[in-house]
């Protein structure tokens, strides 16, 4: 069966800016694909062109076989898009807003009414229908702009960092939506900063940096690529002395690389146990102060570091 | 056409969301009219009022007032005493008249009554009224001894042979005394100007064409900020990944606001006919062309201004600096023949302008549709112009 998306060597160029620099991948039908970056890799943009937002400068892009250059209006009518940012008309109630947007995807008449009352319901805000947007929180604001996004039930979705700003409840109501949402059958394309919501979502991920896939493929090849490395990850303070901790911990017999994000110390090697004692005395030493410390087995994070030498950054 | 209606419903309600929106959409507008049309110089009358108590109500009485009254620069109300006492303490009247009872002939000609005439201290008016009711006498008395001398030179050359002959000539001779004076030529007339004023003004009509042009450029001026708005927080970008087109989306946007304002100027209409009592001349069809021709030009000029400005708070203030200037200097505050020349001449580059000489063209010139092509014309060109310059400029992102 062909892919539903194929993107064969995408360029999107801002000027002299190159935000993309020829991405190529595909997604079957019924997966979970998520573009994992930090901020400013290129995920926006990528979804921007995948979603005919954006021409690309080069490069094409299919989805259902449909071209996102010649043919948008049959690309925008198989997917759904979910912004990273609230795109909705504040001064509407929710049950507005969704009758709305459903009008302009082609919906009308009992099909509509229908499909507002299922989205309402699935996104848990029957009750609050009848208020505007503006009353809502976050969450709740989040929860409608994705239900949005479900009204003409897509075939792909797009999913734009939907978790970002909002509390742990709503994140997790919402993942636990993307992945309700797939059992049903829709295919998704989730991108996040988040390597955790990577990990729990993805039957595939690809690993973006500065307009580059880096990585593509299983999380189980993708981990295979840092091989049996740990993750020896430190919840120090914040300042100079972490980042001369972040150079000397390079220095440890073992240590295969060591970044810093915040207050987060991360550092992979093949045995985290063996090299705990050497980065305590090295913190020590620089008078860093430890407050957790914690081993993890290979994961997303560690291969990003692995193929990138920076950790992923918030 | 249902994307049309849908995207029209949806900035209707998100206009009037907030219930001040009546505020500007109606209340101010129409406040405006009805205090401009006042402020500006209603007709008024500008004769001095003098109250007057007529005890004798006699003919001479009513003779003595309608002599007053005569001058054009004195209008006399006659009433009850207390009621005219009333006026005058309230400074209604600058003057108070009293003719007594024994006002007749015999002792006008003695000069046996007095007249009582109370004035307001240190008014020019009342000097004014002293010297008008002094000629009103004079005039009223002047027939009487004109009559007098007839029958005393009558009867000398042959004597009556009774008083009923006697007082049918004095009667005839007074008639006659009081026609030529009516005929002779006056000697002093009022003018309450020193030039004739050339302006076609009616305060009433200049108030509510004006402030309806105001009210309603305004908000279409302010189209921009819809736009802006809607790129701001991301419903455009949602919208432009939906199977909708970017053209019907602008379209629209442009017809909704086109069409509010339409009903907005219908409803002003409204109020000047049947609240103002305006009469927007004898073209209903040409008016309408015409306002839909202002609505268009300005909702091009919003959309023009809209790829330009990059956020709402700047597009509401230049929406309300533009359109209050355009307004002043397009005439729709003030008479333009008011502005110097070089005002006026450079105001033809505005929609106001060509806007406020149509309607006054139709309302207080009684002109047809014929006579304001010119002014759709221009403010169409206006539509087109600005419409193309919004549509190739806009920004989606």
């Amino acid at each position: 069966m062909a892919p539903i998306l194929e993107v064969r060597n995408l360029v999107k160029n801002y000027g002299s800016t190159a935000a993309v620099k020829g991405v190529s991948f595909n997604i079957e039908e019924g997966e979970i694909f998520s573009l994992l970056g930090p901020n400013g890799a290129g995920k926006t943009t990528t979804i921007s062109v995948l979603s005919t937002l954006l021409a690309p400068t080069s490069g094409d892009v299919r989805v259902g076989g449909h071209s996102v250059v010649s043919e948008p209006m049959k690309v925008r009518n198989l997917i759904g898009v979910v912004p990273q940012e609230i795109a909705l008309y504040d001064d509407l109630t929710a049950h507005e807003n969704l009758i709305f947007w459903g009008q302009m995807y082609n919906l009308s008449g009992k099909t509509l009414t229908d499909r507002v009352q299922q989205v309402l319901q699935e996104i848990e805000l029957a009750d609050r229908a009848k208020d505007r947007v503006r009353t809502f929180s976050g969450g709740m604001k989040r929860r409608v702009n994705i239900g949005v996004g479900l009204l003409h039930r897509p075939r792909l979705l797009f999913m734009d960092e939907p978790t970002v700003g909002i509390d742990p409840q709503s994140r997790r109501a919402i993942l636990d939506s993307v992945k309700a949402l797939n059992r049903q059958g829709m295919t998704v394309l989730y991108t996040t900063h988040y390597m955790e919501e990577a990990q729990e979502l993805s039957d595939r991920v690809g690993i973006i940096d500065h307009g580059e896939l880096i990585a593509l493929g299983t999380q189980n090849e993708l981990t295979r690529q840092v091989g049996e490395n740990d993750a020896l990850v430190l919840e120090v303070g914040e300042g100079e002395n972490v980042r001369q901790l972040c150079e000397a911990a390079k220095s440890i017999p073992g240590v295969v690389e060591s970044d810093t994000s915040g207050s987060t110390l991360t550092i992979i090697a093949p045995e985290a146990e063996e090299i705990l004692a050497p980065v305590i005395v090295q913190a020590n030493a620089l008078n860093v102060k430890i407050h957790s410390v914690a081993i993890q087995e290979p994961n997303l994070e560690a291969v990003f570091l692995h193929l990138t030498g920076r950790a992923l950054r918030d | 056409m249902k994307k049309l209606i849908a995207i029209i419903w949806k900035d209707v309600i998100l206009r009037f969301s907030s219930p001040s929106e009546w505020l500007f959409f109606l209340i101010l507008p129409v406040v405006f009219s009805v205090i401009l049309a006042g402020g500006t110089g209603a007709p008024v009358d500008s004769r001095v009022r003098l109250v007057v108590t007529d005890h004798a109500q006699s003919p001479l009485s009513a003779q003595l007032i309608a002599a007053i009254e005569e001058t054009n620069s004195i209008t006399a109300d006659v009433l009850p005493q207390a009621e005219a006492e009333e006026e005058f303490e309230d400074r209604q009247a600058p003057a108070y008249l009293i003719i007594p009872a024994e006002l007749t002939s015999e002792a006008a000609l003695n000069g046996g009554v007095a007249l009582d005439l109370r004035l307001l201290p240190n008014n020019l008016n009342g000097v004014m009224v002293e010297q008008t009711v002094n000629t009103a006498i004079w005039k009223v008395s002047s027939a009487l001894r004109i009559a007098a001398s007839s029958v005393e030179e009558a009867e000398r050359i042959r004597p009556f042979e009774s008083e009923a002959q006697r007082a049918a000539y004095y009667d005839a001779a007074l008639q006659a005394a009081q026609q030529e004076w009516d005929a002779a030529p006056r000697r002093m007339t009022t003018v309450e100007a020193s030039t004739p004023d050339q302006i076609d003004y009616d305060p009433q009509t200049n108030s509510s064409a004006g402030q309806m042009i105001t009210w309603v450029i305004i908000p279409l001026l302010g189209i921009s900020g819809s736009f802006v708005y809607e790129r701001q927080i991301g419903t455009l970008r949602r919208m432009l990944v939906t199977p909708t087109r970017k053209g019907l989306y602008l379209f629209s946007t442009i017809l909704g606001n086109v069409l509010m304002a339409m009903v907005q100027m219908a409803l002003l209409v409204g109020f000047g006919v049947w609240v103002m009592n305006i009469h927007w001349g004898n073209s209903p069809g040409a008016l309408a062309v015409l306002l839909a021709a202002t609505a268009l030009a300005a909702a091009g000029i919003g959309t023009a201004m809209g790829a330009f400005i990059k956020t709402p708070g700047q597009a509401s203030g230049v929406a309300i600096m533009s359109g209050m200037l355009m307004a002043l200097l397009g005439g729709c505050w003030y008479p333009i023949e008011l502005f110097p020349p070089a005002i006026q001449n450079a105001s033809l580059v505005l929609p106001t302008r060509w806007a406020m000489d149509g309607i006054l063209d139709l309302a207080l010139r009684g002109q047809g549709l014929q006579a304001i092509l010119p002014h759709i014309g221009v403010l169409m060109g206006f539509a087109l112009v600005f419409f193309a310059i919004g549509v190739a400029r806009f920004r989606y992102e």
